[in-house]
Order: C-alpha cells, then structure tokens, then sequence
C-alpha cells in the first residue's frame, strides 16, 4: 500500500458516519453499474420494448437536470439582474449544478445501448432531434459548469493565471450558461411532444417545453434554499437564511406564473380526455397543490419568508412537486391504460440512489476540501504573483489590482 | 434524417387488407427466414385465439395479431399483421440524435446500427411502438422491420409480401391508395370507409382495410398530423431563443451594471477617490 | 377436385362443408376472395368458427357427422322448392331411370341385409332394363320407380325441422345455406362445394361425398366452370400417390387390384371391365384391358407376352381388406415381421395410435425412411416404456426432402407439376427414388442368388432407369406415359399415323390390348411425349380467360381442366353460361373450343355419334343412385359410433355396413362430450415436420384443447390451465384454449359441449405433447375404412397429470 493511499483511508477513516454510509451507497451503485454492462440492459432492468425508458430516464436525466438548476439561475438573478449580496451562493449553486450534470451524464452512459458511442451525437447531426440538442446542451453546460467550477480549485491550489482568466470568463459564462439551460430544460420537455398519443393529457400540450423551463428556475431556487439550509445546519457553514428571503420573494411570482400558464395550456390546449384517469388525475393534483400552489401562498407570507424553517418546508414542496412532474410526463403518464405497471428493479434502484449519494458524497467532500462557502469574491485575491508579471504582462492589458476592494 | 426529398407517392407501400388475411402467418415466419431472427421461446399461447409471440421483439419484426370475441352474439375472429408503418414522416428518425434512421426515396424507414447510440428515443417516439430493443445484450441495439430494403433494392419484392396468399398488396403509394379506395367503392358493406395508413401519423407506407371497427380490432387511434412537426414547431426556436435569451441577458447585465458603475462612481466622486478601470468595464465589452 | 383451385374465381357461392381451407389448403383463399371480390358469396358449415368461417358470408354450426342430414336436407330443399337444373338432371344424371321392383327402404334400411355377414346384396338395387340391356328410363320423371322420384321420396324425410335438430342448426342459419347455395341451379349461376376430411374421416364418409355430389348434379353445379366436387387433397403429393396406386383395393390410374378369384387375365379383365350396351355411352373403362395390358408391359416389359398373360400371375392377388386398422391389428397379434414405413408416421397419425405404439414392439424389424426422426421411429424409448422391453430391430434411412430431389407432383386440381431439385440433399439422406432402387436391386440380388418359393415376380421386373448414381426420373416419368413396343400404323379417323418402336404414347387413346404399348399409369398418358416433358411446361396463357391455363404443366386426364365438362354445355353443344363456357360445339368447324372435352365426339344430341357426358360411367350418367355403394345407394343418416344423440331418422343408429370395435363407448354418463380432431396452419399432420421447426413450434407451441366458454364456466377452467381428456381408448394431457368459436350444441334439448384438439402433437421433436390420436376409435367408413377422426366421446377435468 503506499503512502498515499494509506493516507487517504485514514482520511476516510477519520469522516462522519453519514459520508461512510454515503460511499457505501456509492460502491453500491458502482457494482450495479457494473452488473448493467456485464449483464445487459435486460436483465438488470425492468425496462423493456413497453418501457424503454424507466427510473434512469426520468430520475437521473429528467428530473436531475431540472435539479441542478440551481446554478444558472443564480448565476443569472446575481450577475445579470446584479442582486450581488446573493453572489455567496452562487459558488455552492455552481458545485451542484456541475456534480448534478456529470451525473446526468453518468446516467445517460449507463442508460446508452452503446455508450462508447457517445460522441457520435457530436458527429452525425439531426438538428430535428431534441435529443441532439439536450445532448449538446449538456456537453456545453458541462464543460461551463466545469469552467465555473474551476474558480474554487484554481484558489485552492492558488493558479492565479486561470484563476484570473476565469474571473474575466465570468460574465460570458453566465451568460451562456442561462442561454443554454434554457434552451435544454425547455428541449427536455420537447421531449415529450413528439409523444403525442402516448403522454396523457394532463401533461402533454404544445407549452411543455415553456413549463419545463419555468419549472426549472423555481427548483433552482427552491434547491439553493434547501442546500444552503442543510449545509449550513449540518455542515456548520454560515447561515444564509436572510439571503435566502430574498430568493424566496422571487419564488410566489415564478410559481404563480407557472400555474397560470400550465393551467391555461391544460385547459385550452390539450387535445385528450383530462378525467378519464383517476389516478392520472389524482398525480396531476398532487403535484400542483404540493409543489406549486401550497409553497406559493406559503412564499406569499412575509413571516414564513423570514423563518428559515418555513423557507426549507416551502423549497422541499417545490422540489417535491416538480419530482412529481417530472416523473409524472416521462413515466406515469406515459403508462397507458392496458399495460402493465412499471416499476424500477434493485439494479436501477441501486444505480439511481448510489448516484444520489455520490453527489451528496462529492459536495461534501469539495466543500470540506474547498473554498466554496467562504467564497466572498470581495476578499479573494485576484492579483498575480509577481513572477506572473512578466509572462503575462504582454496580453494583459487591464491593470491587474485589488482595486476591486470597494469596501 | 434523409435531406433528399422523398415522393411520396411513389415509395413503395403494403396494403394490408385484413377482411383477406386468414391469419396464416406465411408473414411471420417469411420475415424470421429472411431476416434470420431467432425463434422465440414461449409457451402456449399468449394474445387471443392463437396468437404468438406475445408481442413483437427484438426477435419479431412482424406478428398477426388476433382478436378473438363476440359482438351481438357473433363470432368475430378478425387477423392482422402488424408491422413498421414506414411513415413518411417518421417519428423514429426525427428523434434520433444521431440521425441513425432515414426514410428512403424508395420507401422503407431504414436503420443503420452503425450509428446508433443506443438510447431508445425513437423507442418512445414511434406512435406505433415499432422499434424494438435487444434487451439480452450488454450492448444493446435497436431492431425493427426494414421493409426489406436489402430486397426490394434488387427488384424483389419484400419477403412477408411474397409469403402472404391473399391480403398483401405491394406497389406504389399511389396505386395502392387508388386500389385501397376502389375496394372500398366495390364492396362498401364489406369495409369500413377507412384506410388506416393514409393519414395517421402524416400518412405512412402501410395501409390497412378492415371490417371491424379499428378500436375494437385494437389500432392505436394516431394523430394524422406528421409527429417530427410537434417537436419542430418547439426546436425551430431554438436559435431564436439561444440569442434572445444570451442578447437579453447580455444587455440586462449592461444595464444593471452600468447602473452600478455609475453608482460606485458617484460614490467614488463623493469620496474623491480616482477609479481605475473596474473589472467590470472588461466585463461589459463583451456582447 | 374436378375443377382447380383457380376456378374457385369463377363461382357464385363457395359451400366449403367439412374442410377449413384458410387454415389447411390457404392458397385456396386468393381465389375465393377473387370470387368474392367479384360478388360470390361464401357459406361455410362445420363444428366450429375457423378461421375459413371469420371470411364466410354466411356460417352455420353442424354437429360432426351429421352432415349426410344437412345436405339431405337441401336435397329436398332443392327438390320441393323445384331449384334443381331440370335439363341437366333429365339429361345427364340417372334421375330418368327406372330402378328394380325389389328395391326398397324401411326405417333406416334398404332391403337384403343380411343380417349374418352384415352385408347389402347389392344385385337388388339394379335398374330394372330392358330386352335391349339397357336401363329402362322415363324422361317425364313421373315414374314412381324413376330415380327422381325415389330420391324426393327419400328425402322428403329430411325437412328443415328435422334436419336442424339432428345437425343442432340454427334454424335461421341453416335456411340462409339453404337458400343461398340452391340458388344456383340457375343454368347462368355456379356453386361449388369445398370438402375434405371433415366430410370423408366419417363411418359414412363416402355416403356424405354423394351428398355432396348429389347436390352438385341437381344443381347442375358439375363440369361448369365456378362449380364441382371439390375435394381438397391434403398431403402435397397425396393426389399423386392416389393415382399411382396408394390404396390396397387399386393399381395405378384407378385400375383395381386383382382379387383372389381374378385367375387369370381373362377374369380379372372379364371381372373389371364394365359393359355397356347404349350406344351413346361412351363406357371408357371399357378399355379397361388396354390399360391393365400396357402396365403389365411396363411392369415385366419383354418377359410380358400375350403368351405367359402378360405375367398377370405375378400380381398379387388380394382376399378382404388390407386396409390400416386390419394391417395395425395384425400387427398387434405379432402376425407381421416387419414394416417399411416411409413418409409415415401411425405412432402419431392412426386412430388409437396407443394401440398402434404396442404394435410396433410385436415387429422383429421397422424401417423408417423419414426427414426426421419421429415418434414412430422412436417407439421403442417413448414415454413409460422400457427400452429393454421392446426387441424390434430399428432402421432409420434418412430421405432427402421434396426440395432436394427433381420429379413431378400432382396437386388437388390434378396438375403435374415437375419440380427441380433446389439444394443438395442434407448429410447422408438420399432421396426416396434411390432408396427405393436400391432396395429393389439387393431384394433382387437376394432372389437371385438364394431363389427362394416364388422369385419371378421380383427377378422379372423391368427395371431400366438408367446407370446413373441416381435413378433417372425422366425415364420414370416416361415409362409412366407409355410408349410403343414396336413399330405400328395407327389408323385415327381420317389420319394414319406412323409410330417407331420405343416413341412415346401421344396419350391413352392409342394404348393397346395386345402388348404393342406400355404405359406405367394410363391417365398420366401424354404427359411426357415426343414434344417432351408437358408437366414442365411454364406458359401463362389463358385463352379462355378463365384460369384453365392448358399450356402450364399437365392435367390428367389428357390436359382436360374441368372433368365432365360436356355436362356444362345443353345436349346440343351449347354453353348452359355463354358467360362463362368451358367448352362450346363449333357447329361449322366441327369441333369443341375451350377446354379438352370429356371425349372427342359431338354433342349428345348427335344421335350417330353424340355421346353422354359421364363417360367413366357404364351408363353415361351420373348416379343420384348409386349402384356400388356398400352402404345403400342413396346417402341415409346414422350417428357417428360414439354418439351422444339417438338417430332421429330410423331406428338404425349406427351405418350397418360398419364393424364396430369392443373399445368405444357411447355412455354419456362417462363420457358426455363430443370430441373431434382437426389440423391447423402452423402445423403439419403428425408434426414430425413442423415440430422440428423452431419458427413453426414457436408459432404453436404446446398441445391444446379448445372448449367453450360455458364449459370453461363450468368446469372452472382459464385459458392455458391444464386439463385431462379422456375416451374408452386413452387419456391425454393439454392445455384449455377457451373460446366462444366452439359452442354447445343443441341435441334433443339438451347442451351437449364440443372439445376440439389439433392432432398434430407427438413425443419426439422440438415441440411435444400428447396426441390426440391416443382418443380416436379405431373404426372407419364402410366403404373406404377412412377412420372416424371427427366425431367420438370424451370427458374432460380440470388439471394435468393428477386428474
Ligand atoms: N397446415 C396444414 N395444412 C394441411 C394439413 C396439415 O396438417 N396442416 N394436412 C393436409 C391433409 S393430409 C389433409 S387430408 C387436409 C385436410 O384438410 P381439412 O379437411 O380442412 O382438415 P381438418 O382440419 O381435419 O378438418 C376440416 C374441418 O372439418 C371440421 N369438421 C369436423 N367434423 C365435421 C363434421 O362432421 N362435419 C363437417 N361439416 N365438418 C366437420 C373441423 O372442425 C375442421 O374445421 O389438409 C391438408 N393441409
Ligand atoms: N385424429 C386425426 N388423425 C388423423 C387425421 C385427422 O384429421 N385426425 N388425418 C389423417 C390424414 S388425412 C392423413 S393424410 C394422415 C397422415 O398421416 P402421416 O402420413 O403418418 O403423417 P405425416 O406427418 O404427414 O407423415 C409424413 C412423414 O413423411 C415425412 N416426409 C416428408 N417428406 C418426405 C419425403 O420426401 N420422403 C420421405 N421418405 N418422407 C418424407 C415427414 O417428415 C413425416 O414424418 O393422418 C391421419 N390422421
Ligand atoms: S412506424 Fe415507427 S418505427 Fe416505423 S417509421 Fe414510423 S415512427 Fe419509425
Ligand atoms: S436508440 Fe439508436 S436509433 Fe433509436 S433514437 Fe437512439 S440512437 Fe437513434
Ligand atoms: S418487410 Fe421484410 S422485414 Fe418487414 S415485416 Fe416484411 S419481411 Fe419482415
Ligand atoms: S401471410 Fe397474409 S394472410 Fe397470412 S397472416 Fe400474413 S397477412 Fe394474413
Ligand atoms: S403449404 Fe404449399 S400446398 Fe399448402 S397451401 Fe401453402 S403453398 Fe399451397
Ligand atoms: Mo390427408
């Protein structure tokens, strides 16, 4: 055994029972990600040619991308609608978002026939596929979420020169980052269009794409409160929770706007029976009145805004609720009447939560390893090392100070 | 997706006329021989009357199905052979993100395995529930009825056509239309006024005529508009949407950042300390 | 079938009765559904809704084996509503005769029975003749005695309320038949009637085909396009195997077998060859001594001289029946050493094939010679045997299949077809016609050398085809059309014709009695002549526009499409339908156009030379009566031997011509339902070839039952639970494929239930299970011995091995 490795495992040996739990749940899902490629999709799966896509699909791809929201959002409502006090959370946001999407891709890999073929979606182009364009999407998203995501390594290990150059990427990034999210978390409800006579249509109307991506800012919001909440309650990070008052005013309109046009688009622009389904329908209301219509009066009060309790319950809701949908368009409204019920096999269960703990597992670990809580970009250090000077003085032209100290 | 136009009038298409199909399966096993695919291990039967297998597969590319039941005290005992719908415009090869499936000038909707990454899009997409996954492999693919492409390229005509004693028809798209429509003119008692193919999904390369009523003979009731158009009408927007959202984000940021600037700036002025050039001013240089 | 499966497009109304041609025969539908896309309609009648009757117009149950009543009953439909063809029936059936004053029929019976040997004296039924010898006939048909009016009488008994409660009809139904079929007695209209073994595997067989025929001729339905007696042959090649030969009672062409007291030729042709004193019959078996002549020659060749008869003496001469249940009961008394079976397979296929298993232990050897291994060469290890037990010497020869051999099969509508070989013979198999050769050389080989009590039969064959590896079918097929034993001038009408010794025989016509020609089979005569081999002829033409198609392959006889097609045209040579004329008299060229007419001469009306239409018939008619028949000359009603309904019709409950077996049972108590067996698409007969298949067996893969809904209900039975049937003979195993096709049936007011099983399953192959033949009586129709497969008693439980 050498010596790192040696200190590794008594690093681990040294961690919280929860992170042990969690990596056993990881290696977990590593042996039933194993268990898919050695085995087959169909033996390991429930999947089969009435449900090609099951709990992979719809929890690891669809509902997680929504999840990780969180980062563009932010992104967007600190740099662009410049409300710079919520700038600490945008690092955290960010952490998520890029361990969320590398998940996503974990996922689809497992979820692929042919997984080594991966980059054919770069090479053979069909522009009418949303497939393609989520895949696009996501490698771009990724790779800006990676390039976000470099900040607190760069600090960490103290590289100033791509530090700097990231710091001046910043605004770009954000940028590309809402655009592009906007356009996959729609294209994920494109998705389901093209499922015409197969989606109910409690769910299936032309807007879907428009709710998806509505629903998609009011979870990245919702999933920065929850975060912020949890880490600050069990990993003793700062208490945001005035911060997050300010997200949760956002949140009434943005639930409020949701309703209206997903109850508009269900009532004047679906094309199928709405109450032929009981049960459909019962899952239709369940996900509207939790996740929409109880955190929006709940946001709507000033006193639950300000208590840090009512903000997790409200944000919990709203992440339920849009679980719920999300499971409810690429799963349980696509059953039709006369099939049989689908439900996930331990492999798929396994996979699915051993991703869910290797991200809880990974954000822990980077946040106890990194800068990502204490990030107040006021107090970071942008100016370069004086041997820097010489090599980089040739292209940077701005001046290279802690000007930006305004305090 | 195919970027030649394709006529469509002249791709070739089956007119399936179920009130002449015995429920033989000459079909069935014709497409196993041609397409050499494995024989399915099943016991007794599993759909109504005699039908099996159960349901088509990575091993099945066509099945008649049965429908065994009574209406008013009739015995109805009604076969059909079902199959890839060859749509003009196919669902499958829209949703595919590598583009692994294409609508030939002559026809067939063919797929070519060398592409195909294996996610079971045009699974979910297929209105019809064609395309079939091979579930035992590791690796798996997808597999559907090819329309006999391999064939029909060298003037034969498709296997399960050559097997079928009496209810296939093969030919144009027009003529079999135009032959489709004379028997419903020649025999109306005999027929529902439908033919089934001609409009569903944006038309499709297959046609059947029945004398049951298609839902109680269990066809999907399909949309009859192409199914690549519902998505379209959303990806169409894509590129707009990139640039009004990347351009609106880009010019809100401007504002609100010059906003700031001139704030820190009279700030600035008010303490009368010189600025530099922020940080930000590089920022707003970009677009 | 007098007709072919094209001209199934020519009809009005198909009547398919005891066949299920969309399963069993399913390119037959591509010309039905022709006939019906031109406005025909079809009616189908059987025991249950197949899939032929999802296509008909019209669909009426029958219980099995009542079907001599169902047709009888439109017999009399027709007749009593006068829907019959009146020319046709005056004209060319023996409706006209006059029959004998000491026939008679008496509650179920028709006189001199003798009681004792369970035999009719046939003699009592003749037409009563004149001094001429010729029969007397009355053409006002109001003689009492006259055949026409004995029919109406007998069938005056068979009316719609009687016929529906033996047959357990639906009234409705049965009248919707009724009225539709006999609709086309109209000369301008054409019916046919589809049967096969639903109609023949009954212990009244060939009595329900003279219903069938009898029906046609009132109709005047025979020799028109659209119509005939059409029997669906089954076996791909069983038409063939019929005409050379198949049956014990026959020699090839239809030729009958000598008797034990047939001595010499002189009383075998004395004994065979039927007499006619009317001038206008045509008589063609007359020739009948041609015919045994030229296949002598071709047997014996030079060692066959007027001399030594021929070598009639080497034929065996056969006493009683050899039929398969009395070959199976020998058998099973150990009276038999050994047995070939090729391309057979009784431990599946034979009625109580249980039994028929124990027999094949009592053989010192069995041969197969099959594609496959079966369950009949696998006797010896099926289920609850012990091997050491059975001391039978196996031999398996294994035969190349149809595909990997060239030669000719005859199909249903009588065509020759020549076939190619498409691939090498798998492994080691070797076709039929060289095993066959072979074993004929090393029997022969064997005579030679060890002599033996009386080897000339087999050391004096002739046996030349050719040196080759294989035996040459092309100089077969040429010994089968005959040719000239020496060189001859025959003087033909107005033509002399000049043939060298050897030349092939232009057809039948120019055979001789007097060994100047062989011929291997007299009806294939002209089949492979001077302008070669006919049945590979390929020509598409149709000149008569309805699917005669006379220049593809050949058609015994002589290339006619429709038999007796002169009765499709008035006395005077005239089509009855100009719109759809088989034939038509060319008053001015002297000729028949169309089709080859049932002889060269001219129309009936003719009174030089005319003759009648039913030339293979001494009286050139065609017989309402029949004068052969072992079990009466008009078709009666008896119950099947098991039957759960008492004969409504007579006191006679079962046909008296049949023996009936120790092992059957008519006890309801014990066995209250009615069982029959019946083929399907996905399977052939035994299975040995389709359960060998995994394409095939995946299609259907287990053996199974089918029963109704109410007895499902009754018995508590789901599809696919297993379930117990069980007969006096045996019990078998299967799964319940529960259905609303097979229903009750209604017999004197009670409900009586229908268990429906494929006969297909076996022990060996890839696809097993219990056959249905271990259920069947051995017992058969007493005429032909044909067993009664359709109609017998089970009971059936609920659960498998433990019921
Ligand atoms: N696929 C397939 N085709 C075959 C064969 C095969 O094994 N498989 N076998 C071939 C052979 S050798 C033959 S002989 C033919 C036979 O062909 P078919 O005669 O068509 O064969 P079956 O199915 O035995 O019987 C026909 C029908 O008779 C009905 N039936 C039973 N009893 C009665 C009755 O008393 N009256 C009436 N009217 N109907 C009754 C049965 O319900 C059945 O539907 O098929 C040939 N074709
Ligand atoms: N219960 C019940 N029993 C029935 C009937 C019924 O309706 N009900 N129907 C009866 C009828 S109609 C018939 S015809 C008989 C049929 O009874 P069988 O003739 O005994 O049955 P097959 O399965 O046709 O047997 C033919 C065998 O020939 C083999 N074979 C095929 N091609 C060739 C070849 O080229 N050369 C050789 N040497 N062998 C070959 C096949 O593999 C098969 O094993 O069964 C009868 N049995
Ligand atoms: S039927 Fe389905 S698989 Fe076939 S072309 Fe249409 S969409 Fe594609
Ligand atoms: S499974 Fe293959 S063919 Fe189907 S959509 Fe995906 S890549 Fe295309
Ligand atoms: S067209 Fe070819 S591949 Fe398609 S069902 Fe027919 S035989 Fe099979
Ligand atoms: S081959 Fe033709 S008749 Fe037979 S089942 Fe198929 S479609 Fe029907
Ligand atoms: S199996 Fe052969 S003989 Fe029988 S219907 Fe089919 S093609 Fe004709
Ligand atoms: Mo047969």
């Amino acid at each position: 055994m050498t010596a790192a490795a040696r200190i590794i495992i008594n690093e681990i040996k040294g961690y919280h029972n929860f992170l042990k739990f969690m990596i056993g749940l990881v290696v977990m899902g590593a042996l039933a990600t194993m268990a898919r490629f050695i085995f087959g999709l169909g033996v390991t799966t429930n999947l089969n040619d009435v449900y090609p896509w099951g709990l992979w699909i719809s929890f690891d791809v669809v509902t997680a991308v929504p999840l990780a929201a969180g980062a563009f959002t932010l992104g967007a409502i600190v740099h662009c609608f410049h409300i710079k006090k919520l700038e600490p959370l945008v690092r955290p946001a960010i952490v998520t978002g890029f361990l969320g999407y590398s998940l996503v891709c974990v996922g689809l890999l497992l979820d692929l026939g042919q997984p080594q073929r991966a980059w054919h979606t770069m090479v053979y182009w069909n522009i009418h596929s949303p497939m393609f364009e989520v895949s696009m999407c996501i490698m771009a998203y990724t790779t800006v979420l990676f390039l976000e995501f470099l900040s607190p390594v760069c600090e960490k290990f103290g590289y100033h020169v791509p530090l700097r150059v990231l710091r001046w990427l910043e605004m770009p990034l954000v940028i590309g980052a809402a655009a592009i999210s906007t356009l996959h978390q729609s294209s994920l409800g494109t998705f389901f269009l093209i499922a015409v006579d197969k989606l109910h249509a409690l769910w299936y109307n032309p807007l879907l794409p428009l709710l998806f991506w509505m629903s998609a800012i009011f979870t990245g919001i919702s999933i920065i409160i929850l975060e912020a909440t949890m880490v600050h309650r069990y990993l003793g990070q700062p208490d945001e929770s005035e911060l997050l008052e300010v997200l949760t005013k956002i949140l009434p309109w943005t639930l409020g706007a949701y309703l209206i046009v997903k109850l508009a688009a269900t009532a004047l622009l679906s094309h199928g029976p709405l109450y032929d389904r009981p049960s459909l329908l019962t899952l239709f209301l369940a996900e509207l009145i939790i996740g929409i219509i109880i955190p929006m009066f709940m946001f709507m009060k000033k006193a639950y805004r300000e208590d840090d309790r009512m903000q997790l319950r409200g944000a919990s809701l709203v992440i339920a609720g849009v679980v719920l949908n999300r499971f409810n368009v690429s799963m349980f409204g696509m059953e039709q009447a006369d099939q049989a019920i689908y439900y996930p096999s331990i492999i798929e269960s396994l996979v699915t939560i051993g991703i869910i703990a290797a991200h809880v597992l990974f954000f822990v670990l980077l946040a106890k390893y990194f800068p990502i809580f204490e990030h107040h970009p006021e107090t970071v250090d942008y100016s370069l090392p004086d041997h820097a000077h010489s090599m980089t003085a040739a292209h940077e032209h701005s001046h290279a100070s802690g000007s930006e100290s305004v305090h | 997706m195919s970027s030649t136009p394709v006529n469509y009038d002249k791709t070739k298409s089956f007119l399936i006329d179920t009130t002449k199909c015995t429920g033989c399966r000459g079909c069935q096993v014709a497409c196993k021989q041609w397409n050499q695919l494995k024989a399915e291990n099943t016991t007794f039967f599993s759909g109504e009357g005699y039908q099996n297998p159960p349901l088509m597969s990575e091993y099945t590319f066509t099945r008649v199905k049965f429908k065994d039941y009574q209406k008013d005290g009739q015995n109805e005992f009604a076969f059909y052979k079902e199959m890839c719908m060859h749509c003009n415009e196919p669902a499958c090869a829209s949703v595919c993100p590598v583009g692994a499936f294409v609508k030939t000038p002559e026809g067939p909707v063919v797929y070519d395995a060398g592409r195909c990454i294996g996610c079971r899009f045009c699974m979910i997409a297929c209105p019809f529930g064609i395309p079939k996954y091979e579930w035992s492999k590791a690796f798996p693919l997808v597999r559907k009825c090819t329309g006999c492409f391999s064939r029909i390229k060298e003037g034969m005509q498709p296997a399960c056509v050559t097997a079928c004693p009496t209810a296939i028809s093969y030919g144009s798209r027009a003529d079999m239309i135009k032959e489709a429509e004379k028997r419903l003119k020649n025999r109306p008692d005999r027929y529902q006024q439908t033919i089934y193919g001609k409009d569903e999904a944006g038309g499709t390369s297959i046609f059947y005529l029945t004398e049951q009523p298609l839902d109680e003979l269990g066809f999907k009731p399909v949309t009859q508009r192409s199914l690549p158009s519902y998505t379209w009408q959303a990806l169409r927007l894509v590129p707009g949407i990139f640039l009004t959202v990347g351009g609106g984000l880009s010019l809100l940021s401007w504002f609100t950042h010059r906003k700031e600037r001139i704030r820190q700036e009279e700030a600035f002025k008010n303490s009368k300390v010189q600025p530099e050039t922020t940080v930000e001013e590089t920022r707003e240089d970009q677009p | 079938m007098t007709n072919h499966w094209i001209d199934l497009k020519n009809s009005d109304s198909i009547f398919i009765i005891g066949c299920n041609p969309a399963e069993n025969h399913p390119i037959s539908f591509k010309w039905i559904e022709e006939a019906m896309d031109r406005g025909g309609k079809l009616i189908v009648v059987d025991p249950r809704y197949t899939r032929s009757a999802s296509k008909a117009d019209i669909y009426a149950q029958v219980r099995p084996g009542t079907d001599i009543a169902f047709l009888g009953g439109m017999i009399n439909y027709a007749l009593q509503h006068d829907l019959i063809h009146k020319e046709y029936v005056r004209e060319y059936t023996n409706a006209t005769f006059i029959v004998g004053e000491k026939y008679d029929f008496k509650d179920g019976m028709f006189c001199s029975f003798d009681d004792q040997e369970k035999v009719y004296d046939l003699k009592t039924w003749a037409y009563e003749t004149g001094p001429d010898g010729k029969p007397l006939r009355d053409l006002t048909m109001q003689n009492p005695r006259c055949v026409y009016q004995q029919l109406k009488n007998h069938y005056k008994r068979y009316d719609i309320e009687m016929v529906c409660s033996i047959t357990g009809t639906k009234m409705e139904d049965y009248l919707k038949v009724v009225k539709n079929f006999c609709a086309t007695g109209r000369p301008d209209k054409a019916g046919t009637i589809l049967y096969a073994m639903g109609i023949t595997q009954s212990t009244h067989g060939t009595q329900n085909v003279r219903a069938v025929a009898m029906l046609q001729m009132l109709l005047g339905n025979i020799g028109i396009a659209g119509g005939g007696v059409n029997a669906l042959r089954g076996e791909s090649n069983v038409q063939g195997s019929s005409d050379y030969g198949l049956l014990f009672h026959l020699l090839p062409g239809y030729l009958k077998s000598p008797e034990f007291d047939n001595a010499d030729l002189k009383a075998y042709v004395e004994k065979w060859t039927p007499k006619s004193s009317d001038s206008k019959s045509a008589n063609w078996l007359g020739n009948t001594p041609k015919y045994i002549t030229s296949m002598l020659k071709a047997w014996y060749g030079d060692n066959a001289t007027a001399a030594n008869d021929f070598c009639y003496d080497y034929l065996p001469k056969r006493m009683g029946s050899y039929a398969y249940d009395k070959i199976m009961t020998k058998m099973g008394k150990g009276e038999l050493e050994g047995l070939v079976c090729m391309g057979m397979n009784p431990a599946v296929g034979g009625p109580d094939s249980g039994s028929a298993r124990t027999a094949l232990g009592k053989l010192k050897w069995l041969v197969t010679v099959d594609l496959w291994e079966t369950e009949t060469s696998i006797f010896w290890k099926r289920p609850g045997v012990n091997p050491k037990d059975i001391q039978t010497e196996v031999f398996m020869l294994p035969a190349a299949s149809s595909v990997e051999k060239e030669g000719s099969i005859s199909n249903s509508g009588r065509w020759a077809q020549w076939r190619y070989k498409a691939v090498e013979p798998v492994g080691q198999s070797m076709s039929d016609l060289w095993i066959i050769d072979q074993f004929f050389k090393r029997v022969r080989n064997l005579y030679t050398k060890e002599k033996g009590a009386f080897p000339d039969p087999i050391t004096k064959l002739s046996w030349n085809y050719g040196n080759g590896h294989e035996p040459d079918v092309h100089l077969v097929a040429k010994e089968i059309n005959g040719s000239f034993t020496k060189d001859m001038t025959i003087v033909d009408k107005d033509k002399t014709l000049e043939f060298k010794a050897g030349d092939p025989v232009p057809m039948f016509k120019y055979l001789q009695a007097d060994g100047s020609t062989s011929c291997g089979c007299w009806i294939y005569s002209g089949s492979y002549t001077k302008d070669g081999n006919q049945m590979a002829r390929r020509d598409e033409s149709d000149p008569t526009g309805l699917g005669l198609f006379p220049k593809w392959s050949w058609c015994w006889p002589v290339n006619r499409r429709i038999i007796y097609n002169r009765a499709s045209v008035n006395p005077a040579g005239e089509p009855f339908n100009p719109k759809r004329a088989v034939i038509a008299w060319d008053g001015l060229e002297k000729k028949w156009k169309g089709d080859i007419p049932d002889g060269p001469w001219p129309p009936m009306k003719d009174d030089k030379e005319g003759k009648y239409p039913f030339i293979m018939l001494p009286e050139g008619h065609a017989r309402l009566y029949a004068l052969d028949m072992k079990d009466g000359p008009f078709p009666e009603h008896y119950e099947p031997v098991e039957s759960p309904a008492r004969n409504l019709m007579s006191g006679v409950q079962n046909s008296p011509g049949v023996k009936i077996p120790k092992n059957v049972s008519s006890d309801l108590a014990k066995f209250p339902f009615i069982g029959t067996t019946y083929r399907m698409t996905e399977h052939w007969q035994t299975g040995g070839m389709t359960r060998s298949l995994p394409w095939l067996t995946e299609l259907v893969p287990d053996m199974f039952v089918e029963i109704s809904e109410s007895l499902a209900k009754k018995k508590g039975i789901k599809k696919g639970d297993k379930v117990r049937v069980t007969t006096e003979r045996g019990s078998i195993e299967a799964m319940a494929l529960v259905t609303s096709r097979l229903r009750p049936f209604n017999v004197e007011g009670k409900q009586i239930e229908q268990i429906g099983m494929p006969w297909h399953f076996g022990y060996a192959g890839l696809a097993t299970g219990d056959s249905a033949n271990l259920l069947t009586p051995s017992v058969g129709c007493a005429n032909t011995s044909i067993p009664e497969f359709k109609a017998f008693l089970c009971n059936l439980e609920k659960g498998g091995n433990k019921a």
